[in-house]
């Protein structure tokens, strides 16, 4: 009979032959610093890399698409070209791309640099997750880190309790894109610079018509779908949901209330708006876009205004300012920044590679976050199919602010959503009601 | 990419140098602490199993039981918060009761009628008839079709325009009524979802019952005939009481995994609040989703739904001794 511990000596034996094998393999993975480099042997006339420093690799997270993700290549090996200690390695990961960065962050093996829109980046901040780039920031003369150019409502995103901890590369208003003929064809003047939510919603009640006869609308004067957000209306109404200390939710005070009022008026109301069922069958802004939906409230970088220019079977719409509320024409700026993540190894070199990939997005992305980028000429350089639309887009930018957002944001959103938000557009309750239940909701979501 | 490949050849090894290290150092200490050569290999050998199942389930299973009773982010050291997470689910998160009704009521609905349809198919195919073979492989192909690929098509054969509500059209006008949106609103989700639930109706339910069905003597089918009984009187007192273990042990499969569904939620998108959706999914959520993990809340919900089955199961544990036949007696 076989000796029963010798069951164990193949596995041993084949353990150790295996890592016998592999090991010496391994020696290959620390590159040679004399190794030549590719990216040097295409580096341009201006500032080419020296041939004996290796540069750093430093990944890039994003959450871009293949269209988009080929466009910011673009501008990478632009910037990868021209810098000396750092080539950027892009990332893309296009689907549940926030539950991979939070796994990969705590796993310890995020990117060096992240895209983070804005509602992401204080609580990330607040958890110590990225680095604080206020030191780096404070000597730097590049145009993309001066940060008294930016707008302040934009950056303030990227900042929390005094801090920097990213770049803001857009800011982009909610603008009105509006159907030309629809208009025409219902007898209505396009909107205007002097418009209010009254005139809207008449415009919108016209604009739903039943064009085939059959007792239903097909065709709506608008869509709503917690889309725009209901914030950019309380705000117009002089409103607001989170204080400027982000102490407290005034949601149940009259001016916001006068704004969710406004909002529930129109959204799945088939008096105006496209309904719930018809937006999930139809898609949503896909509505606008083939011709079915007369009003839509889109960010100033959407292609709705020059669809048609590229593909005739898109309804042709132009661009105009959002209506005027009682109080202002605030309008939501939709903001998104860089970001490095504290456990880089490479501190500097990802320092240096945000500041240079930010000013490269800037001239890519509309509308940039910086005073002197927002201009008509950069607006059309960037994206020359916007060329027609600088002019309201610009125009729209001094109302345009951005969330102010706290460290438990997804916790006060969720709330936000669940106890007002949600039952006021279902019917479960009036503004006023559900906004005295959950004030307290909100509220507790704000404490640190 | 070789580099890569190489690096990962390596940890393996490394590890397997690891495992094999202390499986022969488990066997020499528990030799020398007197134990049969034979039972200190057994013990060695099962070694890698344990561990792994220490390691990768034991340990996560207790880490959760104590994250639900923490606010734990993941990026910073959990905070005990006591019961807290508990009793926010029950009286502060408008999405539990929704979703535990519809969780709940999914199971109670969908798991008789489809346990019905599966004996009922499971049934034909006993029969001898030709090309049995394939009718048997026909009827089990659903059921190794990829789930998302089977929701994605159900969210479409019930959508407001699709198959269902397109065949069904005359019906509406009839009554007066818009085609419904299966999934978007309160009343027809449920339906919705237990329809759906019945593509599984001819998968692994199916084969398992015919197994019970193989296994039943004919001599009680023929001392039925004798006494003068007729095909009720055999599905009734010969086959429902030879296949009982077997329904029994469906049912209680079926329970624990009618709590856990998952897919259908991920891929519909269902409104917690007012539908409510499947528990597993509101888990999910809170522990990954949004980029804002609260894995303490969820783990929370995590052990709500392990008494959830834990009081299911024994449900019908009590109640089989009154349906459940083991060689003709009773359990």
């Amino acid at each position: 009979m076989m000796n029963k511990p010798r069951l164990l000596i193949p596995f041993i034996v084949a353990s150790f032959v295996i890592a016998a094998c592999a090991s010496p393999a391994a020696a290959p993975t620390v590159a040679p610093a004399a190794a030549p480099q590719p990216v040097a042997t295409t580096a341009p006339a201006v500032a080419p890399a020296p041939a004996t420093t290796a540069k750093v690799k430093i990944r890039l997270a994003t959450w871009t698409g293949v269209d988009e993700a080929k466009e910011l290549q673009a501008v990478i090996d632009k910037v990868n070209a021209q810098a000396t200690t750092y080539e950027i390695v892009h990332e893309p990961q296009p689907a549940d791309y926030y539950i991979k960065i939070q796994t990969n962050l705590a796993g310890g093996t995020a990117a060096d640099l992240l895209w983070l829109s804005q509602e992401n980046i204080t609580g990330y901040a607040d958890k110590g997750v990225l680095l604080d780039i206020s030191p780096n920031l404070k000597s730097d003369t590049r145009p993309a880190a001066k940060l008294d150019d930016y707008f302040p409502d934009v950056l303030q995103t990227a900042q929390f309790n005094g801090k920097t901890y990213g770049l803001p590369w857009i800011a982009q208003p909610v603008v009105l894109f509006y159907n030309p003929k629809m208009f025409a064809d219902a007898g209505v003047q396009p909107p205007t610079d002097a418009w209010t939510w009254n005139d809207f919603k008449a415009a919108a009640a016209k604009l739903t018509k039943d064009t085939n006869g059959d007792g239903k609308p097909d065709q709506w004067g608008t869509a709503f779908n917690s889309w725009p957000p209901i914030q950019m209306f309380i705000w117009q109404a002089g409103g607001e949901v989170i204080s400027a200390d982000k102490a407290t939710s005034p949601i149940d005070s009259p001016e916001a209330l006068v704004g969710a009022q406004f909002y529930k008026d129109i959204i799945y109301n088939p008096k105006y708006a496209a309904s719930q069922d018809v937006i999930k069958e139809q898609g949503f802004s896909e509505l606008a876009k083939n011709g079915k939906v007369a009003m839509f409230f889109g960010g100033a970088g959407d292609d709705l205004d020059y669809a048609h220019s590229k593909d005739a079977r898109f309804a042709e719409m132009k661009m105009a300012l959002v209506p005027k509320g009682p109080k202002n024409r605030a309008t939501f700026a939709w903001t998104a920044s860089t970001v490095i993540n504290a456990a880089t190894k490479n501190p500097q070199a990802a320092y240096d590679a945000l500041v240079d990939l930010t000013e490269g997005i800037q001239h890519w992305k509309i509308v940039a976050p910086r005073k002197s980028l927002a201009t008509a000429a950069v607006i059309a350089a960037s994206v020359p199919l916007k060329k027609d639309s600088a002019a309201v887009i610009l125009q729209a930018l001094p109302d345009a602010r951005s969330f102010r957002i706290v460290p438990r944001q997804s916790e006060w959103d969720t709330a936000f959503w669940e106890k007002f938000q949600d039952p006021l557009y279902q019917g479960k309750g009036t503004a006023t009601d559900l906004a005295k239940t959950a004030r307290p909701q909100l509220e507790i979501a704000l404490k640190p | 990419m070789l580099d890569a490949y190489v690096r990962t050849l390596v940890d393996y090894a490394v590890v397997a140098v690891v495992i094999a290290t202390a499986m022969f150092v488990t066997f020499r200490v528990l030799v020398r602490l007197g134990m049969k050569r034979e039972a200190a290999t057994g013990y060695a050998l099962v070694l890698p199993w344990l561990s792994g199942f220490i390691i990768w389930t034991l340990y996560p299973i207790l880490a959760s039981l104590y994250y639900s009773f923490t606010s734990y982010n993941i990026f910073q050291p959990p905070k005990w918060v006591g019961l807290d997470n508990y009793v926010r689910w029950f009286t502060n998160d408008p999405s539990f009761w929704p979703s535990l009704r519809l969780t709940l009521l999914y199971g109670a609905i969908s798991l008789p009628i489809g346990l019905s349809l599966s004996l009922g198919v499971a049934m034909l195919l006993a029969r001898k008839v030709r090309g049995v073979g394939i009718w048997r492989t026909i009827y089990y192909l659903p059921a190794i079709i990829p789930a998302v690929a089977t929701i994605l098509l159900w969210r479409w054969l019930l959508g407001t325009n699709g198959l269902f509500n397109t065949l069904l059209s005359p019906l509406y006008r009839l009554i007066n009524v818009d085609n419904p949106s299966w999934f978007n609103g309160e009343r027809f989700a449920l339906p919705g979802l237990i329809i759906m639930s019945l593509w599984g109706v001819f998968g692994a339910n199916t084969v398992i019952l015919l197994a019970g069905l193989k296994s039943i003597p004919v001599h009680l089918y023929e001392a039925v005939e004798l006494d003068g009984g007729g095909a009720w009187a055999k599905f009734r007192n010969v086959t429902i009481p030879m296949i009982s273990p077997t329904l029994f042990y469906t049912l209680v499969l079926g329970v624990i995994a009618a709590v856990k569904t998952f897919e259908p939620g991920i891929f519909i998108k269902l409104n917690g609040t007012t539908t409510g959706t499947f528990l597993q999914v509101l888990v999910y959520a809170d522990a990954f989703a949004g980029g804002n993990s609260r894995m303490g809340y969820a783990s929370a919900l995590g052990w709500i739904m392990l008494v959830i089955v834990m009081v299911l199961t024994v449900f019908v544990l009590r109640s089989s001794n009154l349906w459940v036949y083991y060689e003709g007696e009773r359990t």
